[in-house]
């Protein structure tokens, strides 16, 4: 079972990857939250894939269920700011959100 | 196995799709499908409770709010991707997929799994009785949610 | 009733929007501030005699029937809800006033309400995943809260700050996943129990480090600190006092050390590493904190140091550095939040955050630069205030450990400290009174209150500073102090 899980594994930190890469590059608002997706679809697998490969399938599904539920919640968040932000500015790109320096 | 690698490397492709494709819907209907396969890879995996939330919330209810948003945020005018990071990201993922796949074959050895009983008790069993707090936490966590909409879309009668 | 806690928040924040609509103002803050207020007496009278002879695990029953919700209170969390509540009701009051025009300020007390409800069930949370479910709860609260007033300078604000937290979350989960695929179980026992029995020292490090990665970006440790400069000056005052005050320290400081001292145990090369990453912040950013034009932000980098003088004495590990470290913790709490309320005070007074266009607003605003200068010389480390006792029992607690550089270093940046706030309090306080600040007035009554209740008690604080200890900080450095027996003693679920 242990070959399973690093397999899956291995492919949830690709997943992870590829959604960091999102959030690092992309000049859309609307590809980062593609970005924040992808790597929520990693830790959902991470979770699944790890309850999978120690047959422990209950708990790995009650934590993703909850994991998704708060996904929700930010997907609704995150959307409610960027239209509030497109509103403002008129604008997708986030090369315009630097007014604020770290 | 071999079905396990396809549908995850499915999973994977879908993914990248919807990072680099330069239109939005087209990005948006790459993550639905996506999501449909991890679904469907929860369910091989014994876990039709958490491939049925995937499908219908995330592929379902999220890619809806997805549109949503490209709707309403048309006015923000298409934003032309750098072509640097769709050029740079094979170099991007082979690396990291090397690295990946060293690490992991790495570890293989080395990582000790504690043996333990297998589960006991159905589903609804563990979700309603073991996790309780967990639900407590869901309510909370889609108040909050739902606040923070309310909030964000709250009508001003002034403001100074 | 341990889960009131939880209960009462989350009741009243789901009620209040319906509320709201009968009664705009009234009803809203008299609720809220309610909860605040029963929660804060709860905290400071029963807790105690709850966990006299130990921690408890206490299951809640619901007409009569095990709910299987079971919660575990020993003296780390009771300290933590004290102080969760005590700061929150000070916030709470202080809106009664500061968010008249923001509108809605019934789903404001909501969001409030929802974050309370986020922190004090991380603290009560005797499970990695609930705590990470909690702290999910507070944070969707806190995004909506920091973007209140839809200016675009919030909405900004936000936005980095929830990109950044949902990289730290995926870390934290990633973090939980390998360790419930080594052991089975995601509650503190069954993994610490789980991890005793396996030598799983590079998995556990490589645990850590997420962790550290993860909970360090909510604490705003350096370098992962990035988003807190723009996101507390750009809230509103009250939100940037109580995100500054307790949930940087909540969802960043108090679960990561309770992780790394009641689950992991903590390890020499743990203790190195909190203690060197909190320095750094202490410097860094207390650096950064010196050219600061805007009054808030250079609050903000002022926590970024503070938090790292927490991290610090905890990091140590030995009984006198934690005692320091949560002191600390406490004294911050109470004197940032009250920097940052009376910062909201002097922007609506003068409609500026910029420090050079301000000056000797303290003839017109004796309360607020009084009890301003009280906060400040608090977290500066100046006696009798409760700020100088616990810098002291740090830096005791360091040069006790041999870590001479350590504390040299601690004492150099405390005087790093002392030169920027002197900076604030004289450019915005004393000085010259400008012209176009002749006619401001001092702040509103239930925002006065606030602060001078908080004054008060990091002067209270500091004058029975023996007393405080003793009742409230010992027992909680203690349930720190026992490291993985007080998860395995509490026992799985």
């Amino acid at each position: 079972m242990i070959e399973n899980w690093f397999l899956i594994l291995g492919f949830s930190a690709a997943l992870l990857a590829v959604g960091l890469y999102a959030l690092l590059t992309m000049r859309n608002v609307i590809k980062l939250f593609i970005g924040f997706e992808v790597i929520s679809k990693g830790v959902s697998l991470a979770l699944v894939g790890t309850g999978f490969a120690r047959s422990h399938v209950l708990l790995a599904q009650s934590l993703v269920i909850t994991f998704i539920v708060v996904e929700v919640s930010i997907v609704a968040t995150a959307l409610a700011l960027i239209i509030n932000i497109v509103r403002k500015t008129n604008s997708l790109d986030v090369r315009k959100l630097t007014k604020l320096r770290g | 196995m071999i079905g396990q690698i396809l549908l995850l490397s499915g999973l994977l492709l879908f993914s990248i799709l919807a990072v680099l494709a330069k239109d939005l819907i087209k990005s948006a209907i790459s993550l639905a499908l996506a999501s449909l396969i991890l679904g469907i890879i929860f369910f091989l995996m014994g876990a039709p409770y958490a491939g049925v939330f995937e499908i219908s919330v995330v592929a379902g209810l999220i890619t809806v709010l997805f549109m949503l948003t490209i709707a309403l945020t048309k006015a923000g005018g298409d934003v032309r991707e750098s072509k640097i990071s769709t050029l740079v990201f094979p170099v991007f993922f082979i690396l990291v997929g090397l690295i990946d796949i060293f690490v992991m074959k790495g570890l293989l050895p080395k990582l000790q799994i504690l043996q333990s009983g297998a589960e006991t008790g159905t589903f609804a069993e563990v979700l309603w009785k073991q996790r309780t707090f967990d639900l407590v936490g869901q309510l909370a966590v889609i108040l909050a949610g739902v606040f923070a909409v309310l909030a964000l879309f709250r009508k001003k009668d002034n403001h100074d | 009733m341990i889960f009131l806690y939880i209960g009462l928040p989350l009741l009243v924040a789901a009620i209040l929007p319906l509320v709201g609509k009968i009664s705009k103002r009234f009803l809203p803050d008299l609720l809220a501030n309610g909860v605040f207020l029963t929660l804060f007496v709860l905290a400071l009278t029963s807790g105690r005699r709850l966990i006299g002879s130990g921690p408890v695990l206490q299951h809640f029953r619901w007409m009569g029937e095990d709910t299987g919700i079971a919660l575990a209170v020993d003296g780390l969390s009771l300290f933590m809800l004290m102080a969760i509540a005590l700061i929150t009701l000070c916030v709470g009051l202080y809106s009664i006033n500061y968010m008249e025009h923001y509108g809605s300020k019934s789903v404001y007390y909501a969001l409030l309400l929802m974050m309370m409800t986020g922190m004090n069930g991380l603290v009560l949370a005797a499970d990695l995943f609930q705590v990470y479910l909690f702290l999910e709860v507070a944070a969707v609260a806190s995004y909506a809260l920091v973007a209140y007033g839809l200016e675009y300078e919030e909405l900004e604000a936000s936005f980095k700050y929830l990109m950044l937290s949902v990289v730290a979350s995926a870390a934290i989960l990633i973090a939980i996943a390998i360790i419930f695929g080594m052991t089975g179980g995601v509650g503190f026992a069954a993994v610490a129990e789980g991890l005793r029995a396996l030598d799983s020292r590079a998995a556990v490090g490589f645990c850590s480090a997420l962790f550290l990665f993860g909970f360090g970006l909510k604490a705003a440790l350096v370098p992962f600190h990035a988003w807190l400069p723009d996101a507390h000056p750009s809230a509103p005052a009250p939100i940037s006092a109580i995100l500054s005050g307790l949930l940087i320290k909540v969802s960043g400081v108090y679960a990561l050390t309770r992780i790394f001292f009641n689950v992991f145990g903590l390890t020499p090369a743990l203790s190195e590493v909190l203690m060197w990453t909190g320095m750094v912040s202490i410097v860094v950013a207390a650096f950064l904190a010196v050219g600061q034009p805007d009054m808030k932000r250079m609050l903000a980098y002022s926590s970024i140091s503070q938090v790292g003088y927490i991290v610090l004495g905890i990091g140590l590990g030995t009984p006198l550095g934690i005692a320091g470290g949560l002191f600390h913790l406490f004294n911050h709490a109470v004197a940032k939040g009250l920097l940052f309320l009376n910062s909201g005070a002097v922007q609506q007074a003068t409609g500026t955050r910029e420090l050079d266009q301000m000056g000797g607003l303290a003839k017109r605003m004796p309360l607020t630069a009084g009890t301003s200068l009280v906060g400040a010389l608090s977290i500066t480390g100046v006696p009798p205030l409760a700020g100088f006792w616990s810098k002291l029992l740090i830096i005791i607690a360091l040069v006790q450990a041999r870590q001479g550089t350590l504390a040299v270093l601690a004492v150099l940046a405390s005087v790093v400290t002392l030169w920027y706030y002197l900076i604030l309090q004289r450019k915005a306080f004393f000085g010259k009174l400008e012209e176009r600040w002749k006619n401001v007035k001092e702040a509103p009554f239930w925002m006065s209150l606030a602060t001078v209740i908080l004054a008060l008690i990091s002067i209270g604080v500091g004058i029975f500073f023996a007393a405080t200890i003793r009742s409230w900080i010992q027992p909680a450095s203690d349930a720190l102090s026992q490291g993985v027996q007080a998860a395995l003693s509490i026992g799985g679920f």
